[in-house]
């Protein structure tokens, strides 16, 4: 069906000052026909948008065109149904605000700014959202310790049928096992009553289905419609559930490792989980007990990271052997005492009970007569310091996350044609162990994707409970160390972002960061090579593939980033309003000055997350930059299709340059892969730039954070300085 | 403006005779201080938690902000960090020997810096009447404190004159000629009119201030046997 | 405005400047300072290491508690008779138990203090009491073209942090400065010690931080150090010429009570300027202001 497009160039903050809109009308009603196009002078207010809304309603509008503000702004007062198509020009932050005004260039910039969107909307439809067949809105919780048991109470009270999963034969994790637990409530200095008595009492009574002694055999489907089977003793059970929260929590470090600390050598050496034990059999008299900090912890030939909860958990028991005998000498050997937060106070609560803290690092454990002595070389006095006479020494050994306890998946078998591939420079891809905990019936590997020492990804900076499985959520200690504070805000937190996941999947909507999304790629099969780029470089394991090595796609997984749009080298992905022509359709509507006009043309593909906020920050903070650069944004780098970067410079672009997110280890990626997949794509055409007499270094790839949006004018003007060295692109010529 | 950064250079400008002499001490807590190994024993650190103000030094976390915020860092035996931690190890002799409470000069910048709350120099006051009672008084600070407290005890007022008097008297002919280049800043006080030659009248009230003084010490006494 | 008013020991011998210019300011700014009767020394920072901090609190309670009958506030000139009575003060106010032990120590005197008043330092009290408006009114003889470095020291802002200035950064005193037309000096060392009592036991340690003050204000621009503080005052005029011998400098800065500045600008007497107490003489810097 023919769209019926109108304009509306809006004249406010500025605009109509700056620029000629009259010339700006010409190029919709001249150059594209459109039948209708108005100007405004404040497009955003009541005015204004009963302007659109009458032409919609009296005319027939489908398909609206807003030059005017960022898409960033007003987007809400910008609505005109879901069936209705909404496209912004951004004349404001992008053009005016950063670019002389009454200038010739700044015209032309906000003229192809205006083709660019027409040509945009020319290409996009109205997405239609995909329904997962059999919906089911429960979630389920796998582990039943402190964070899993608070996140299946949360998740039941809210209102959703909740599963939980627990290993054992009884609920309570590691935390149930305590004799007492830390504070959790102001005013953070006296020891509490184990919870999760109460805990579990909540989660029955919260009507919670509990099964006790049991596993995951495997987890097939996805958000809306996960299959799990469930294996007990008397055998399997399955479940359809909308989301899952991983909260198998983690494991003390093997205290076998710690020899160097007396360890299996002297009977009275253990670790906090024994001290535990004891403690629930009713702690032992015990006139002096040291308590050895970072036992494995933040040591490279152990356990490089810092286990966060250790040190609380000893300042506990030290006070377990105050609250028995306050006259008993308790010490604790630290690095740093870690008590995050409120916790400062249980800390300085032990100090006045007579805890001494020592600072030093253990160099030696003997053992005389059943009495232990601590050689120690003390930070704070600068020598070896000693103190003997105790019971007992406890090690705090440290945690180690559920999800890393297993043997890393292996890569696949080479095939010939994959060999061939070896060759190619290739993302880095993320460690899988296999850690039976989910099993995922995944083409990308049975468990969650890790980052670093075995923990599950999780975009920490913006989203900590996401992992790189749509629908699945980490939370508690096996996502991160942790306390139990943290723990219980983690189990809560997990239960609302899988809330969230059913209820935007039923909708047929994408989870954040592209929330509110209803496009999902669509495969034209009959052109598919079978190359499995988009199954292998899906960053979220949303493609399955089948024997042949078709792609099967899973609508409900998918982020919609665009990333096997951008991988597919047949261009046989897209989406309803997001497409390899739309963009390539948009490099082409821009205006190619004649060389000898010199007018350099510049084109940048910024991402939306960061790169495009930031350029908006900088026009809002009035920073100008040369008015060569034409910007498309796109969903994420990951979606870049080469074939771009050739259009633009067969077109005559003097350049090409990509802002991306950060990656690497503490990536920024909203995508995680994102910008690091399309620096690999862009290394493949460098050498046929070469080939064609272009200079490789007219396209380059940066990345930037929305806090350096004071650097890009001079990025900018410094990459325009650069190709002003290297001369026009001569492919300008040949236009 | 002052900032920060300009007050620390501030602190630091240091003529060229003091830097070598700061050179010395400055990375003290670097050093070794103790050939032996040390030993902890809490015994010692018992009795002092008992002071009306020790028990804050359990509450130390040993940061460091009173040493880098001391005004006498210079000349301090062990900043005030490590000699709580010498009080944790039993160090006694140690701990009343070194000059750290006596170099104290209250001026409250580690007092109101530290991050736990602990009144430092109030801590200080109190080692210095531990080291007093127990006969540690061999720092002319020592002398210095008794002097003053004895002329304000016995007249309800201060009389510098006879605090110095006393204060020499105690220390000896050694201190006095020490003392002799300092003669210019007595004869300009004297000439300016700023040290009176006689005491001033004892207080009206002083019989009754000896009463609230020797009650308040029954008191102090009575509350430490508990 | 009326207050009870603590003197302080030095009041009658090292700091007679102080009590001589306070005296004047506070007429001229219609403050009354009724002397509290038959006071005692607070035993400054002293005392407490011989009989501890008890006994010297009390001691100092003493004349709060002779303050308390008249129900009026009580203003000290002196930083370190602050800090001991505003401590005492605040501790009444806060400490049950420490109040019914020091109350039974006073009543050996048959006195008693039932934590009622306020402690104040003179600069507070012209600072929030008086107003800044008030002072620029009463100025005579601006300081206009004068550097001041405005020397606060320790216990006037730290014994109480934040109970009325910035215990790090001060910015009353310059404050004050401004409001007699003089300009406040760019001076780092403003509340760093000058090392106290520590100039008859250990005199070194004076001279050293002495030095760095000097250097400090100097470089700042400053012509005169005016400071709240007695012992500051005395240490930094009195000591000078040894700093200049210890470090072969030639500091010639004059170091005066904030007061008589004041009086200074407001034309008061030359009584209440009260110079001639000033071992490095302030007259050449102040000739063009003093009459």
């Amino acid at each position: 069906m023919e769209k019926k497009i109108a304009v509306y160039i809006c004249t406010g903050c500025g605009i109509g000052d700056a620029l000629d809109i009259d010339a700006l009308s010409k190029v919709a009603k001249g150059e594209f026909k459109v039948p209708i196009c108005k100007t405004d002078g404040q497009l955003c207010g009541p005015e204004g948008v009963a302007l659109i809304k009458q032409d919609i309603e009296n005319d027939g509008v489908d398909t609206v065109v807003i030059a005017g503000c960022s898409a960033r702004v007003n987007y809400d007062v910008f609505k005109f149904g879901s069936d209705k198509i909404v496209e912004r020009v951004n004349l404001r932050e992008q053009v005016i605000w950063c670019h002389t005004a009454d200038d010739e260039d700044t015209q032309m910039l906000a003229e192809d700014y205006m083709r660019m969107g027409l040509v945009k909307q020319k290409n996009m439809n109205v997405p239609e959202p995909y329904h997962v067949e059999s919906f089911s809105r429960n979630i389920m919780v796998l582990g039943g310790g402190l964070t899993g048991l608070t996140a299946a109470l949360e998740s039941a009270k809210a209102g959703y049928s909740t599963i939980l999963v627990e290993k054992e034969a009884e609920l309570g994790g590691y935390v149930g096992k305590m004799y007492k637990q830390v504070p959790m409530k102001p005013p953070f200095t006296d020891l509490e009553e184990n919870c999760i008595p109460n805990l579990v009492k909540a989660v029955e009574d919260a009507g919670v289905k509990i099964y006790k002694s049991a596993t995951v055999e495997n987890t097939a489907g996805a958000p809306g419609m996960f299959d799990v089977t469930i294996k007990q003793d008397d055998g399997t059970v399955q479940e359809r559930v909308g989301a899952i929260v991983l909260a198998t929590g983690a494991k003390p470090y093997e205290a076998d490792k710690l020899g160097h600390l007396g360890f299996g050598k002297f009977p009275n050496v253990i670790t906090q989980s024994m001290f535990e034990e004891m403690a629930v059999a009713g702690t032992p008299e015990a006139s002096k007990v040291a308590f050895i900090q970072c036992a494995g912890s933040r040591d490279q030939e152990h356990l490089p990271y810092c286990s966060a909860a250790c040190c609380i958990e000893s300042i506990k028991q030290a006070l377990y052997v105050k609250e028995k005998n306050d006259e008993a000498n308790v010490y604790v050997y630290y690095k740093d005492i870690r008590s995050n937060g409120q916790y400062e106070h249980f800390y300085m609560k032990a100090q006045q009970e007579g805890v001494v803290f020592v600072k030093g690092d253990v160099t030696e454990i003997t053992e005389e007569d059943g009495k232990l002595t601590i050689e120690a070389d003390d930070k704070t006095m600068g020598t070896t310091s000693l103190a003997d006479e105790f019971d007992y020494v406890v090690l705090a050994n440290g945690m180690v996350p559920t999800a890393a306890l297993g043997d890393l998946m292996e890569e696949e078998s080479t095939t010939d044609e994959a060999a061939a591939a070896c060759d190619e420079p290739k993302a880095s891809t993320p460690p899988i162990i296999k850690a039976n905990l989910l099993n995922l019936v995944y083409r990308q590997g049975p468990e969650l994707p890790a980052l670093k020492y075995g923990f599950p990804d999780s975009h920490y900076i913006c989203f900590p409970y996401e992992t790189r499985r749509t629908g699945i959520y980490a939370a508690g200690v096996v996502r991160a160390p942790m306390d139990m504070l943290s723990a219980v805000e983690d189990g809560a937190g997990a239960a609302m972002k899988a809330i969230q996941c059913v209820e935007v999947t039923e909708k047929g909507e994408a989870v954040h960061p592209r929330s509110g999304d209803m496009s999902f790629p669509e495969f034209n099969m009959n052109r598919c090579t079978q190359c499995k780029r988009c199954t292998e470089e899906c960053p979220f394991g949303a493609i399955n593939e089948d024997e042949k090595g078709n792609p099967l796609p899973n609508p409900s997984r998918c982020r919609r980033c665009g990333t096997c749009m951008g991988a597919c080298p047949e261009r046989i992905i897209s989406f309803k309003n997001y497409s390899v022509p739309m963009v390539g359709n948009m490099v082409k509507a821009i205006e190619m000055p004649e060389e000898d006009e010199e007018k350099p043309r510049i084109l940048i593909f910024a991402c939306d997350n960061d790169a495009i906020p930031a350029l908006d920050m900088a026009g809002i903070n009035h920073m100008q930059y040369n008015s060569w650069v034409r910007i498309i944004p796109l969903r994420c780098l990951g979606s870049l299709n080469l074939v771009w970067i050739n259009d633009a410079m067969g077109r005559g672009f003097d350049g090409v340059l990509l802002m991306g997110c950060k990656h690497g280890d503490d990536y920024q990626c909203h995508f995680m892969k994102g910008s690091e997949l399309a620096e690999i794509r862009l290394s493949k055409i460098s050498e046929t730039l070469d080939r064609l007499g272009l200079e490789s270094e007219r396209v380059r790839a940066t990345t930037v954070s929305i806090m350096d949006y004071d650097k890009i004018p001079a990025m900018l003007d410094e990459f325009a300085a650069d190709l002003e060295e290297l001369g026009p692109n001569p492919m300008k010529d040949f236009q | 403006m002052v900032t920060p950064d300009k007050e620390r250079a501030a602190e630091q400008a240091v003529p060229h005779s003091f830097k070598k002499k700061r050179g010395d001490n400055y990375f003290m807590e670097q050093k070794k201080i103790f050939s032996e190994p040390v030993k902890y024993d809490l015994t010692f650190a018992r009795e002092i938690y008992r002071l009306e103000n020790g028990s804050y030094i359990k509450q130390c976390m040993n940061c460091g902000l009173c040493t880098v915020s001391c005004a006498t860092r210079d000349v301090m035996e062990y900043p005030p960090r490590q000699l709580f931690n010498l009080i944790k190890l039993g160090k006694k002799e140690e701990v009343l020997t070194s000059n750290t409470f006596w170099s104290c000069t209250s001026c409250c910048t580690c007092k109101a810096r530290c991050p736990r709350g602990i009144p430092i120099i109030d801590v200080m006051h109190d080692l210095k009447k531990y080291a007093i009672e127990y006969g540690y008084t061999d720092y002319p600070q020592a002398a210095f404190y008794k002097a003053f407290w004895t002329e304000m005890s016995s007249r309800g007022k201060m009389f510098e004159g006879g605090m110095t008097a006393r204060y020499f008297l105690t220390r000896g002919l050694d201190e006095i000629v020490k003392a002799m280049d300092m003669k210019d800043v007595g004869i300009s006080m004297l000439k300016h009119g700023r040290m009176p030659l006689l005491p001033p009248k004892k207080i009206k009230g002083l019989g009754g201030l000896k009463k609230i003084i020797s009650k308040a010490q029954e008191l102090d006494r009575k509350e430490a046997a508990r | 405005m009326r207050y009870s008013y603590y003197p302080g020991c030095s009041s009658e011998a090292t700091a007679k400047a102080n009590a001589h210019s306070i005296e004047g300011v506070a007429k001229a700014l219609d403050v009354q300072l009724e002397e509290i009767p038959d006071w005692n020394c607070c035993g400054a920072s002293v005392a407490s290491g011989v009989v501890g901090d008890f006994t010297q609190l009390v001691v100092t309670a003493r004349n709060l508690a002779i303050a308390e009958t008249k129900g009026l506030d009580v203003v000290t000139g002196c930083s370190s008779c602050y800090m001991t009575l505003a401590v005492a003060n605040k501790k009444f106010k806060q400490d049950e138990h420490f109040r019914a032990k020091a109350n039974e120590a006073l009543a050996a005197a048959g006195l008693n203090y039932n934590g009622t008043l306020q402690v104040r330092q003179f600069l507070d009290v012209i600072i929030n009491d008086v107003g800044l408006d008030k002072v620029a009114q009463k100025v005579k003889k601006s300081l206009d073209g004068l550097t001041v470095a405005g020397y606060v020291g320790c216990q006037t802002v730290r014994a109480l942090p934040f109970e009325f200035d910035d215990p790090e950064q001060p910015v009353f005193m310059d404050r004050l400065m401004e409001a007699l037309g003089a300009t406040a000096a760019d001076f780092p060392m403003r509340a760093r010690c000058c090392g106290s009592s520590s100039t008859i036991p250990a005199r070194d340690i004076v001279l050293d931080l002495g030095y760095k003050i000097f250097e400090s204000a100097v470089a700042g621009g400053a012509q005169v150090i005016v400071t709240p503080c007695p012992m500051c005052q005395l240490n930094l005029d009195a000591y000078q010429s040894l700093v200049n011998r210890k470090y072969g400098t030639n500091f010639n800065i004059p170091v005066l009570f904030f007061t008589q500045l004041m009086a200074v600008a407001f034309g008061l007497s030359l009584e209440d300027q009260a110079f001639k107490y000033s071992i490095v003489s302030p007259y050449e810097a102040l000739v063009q202001y003093s009459k």
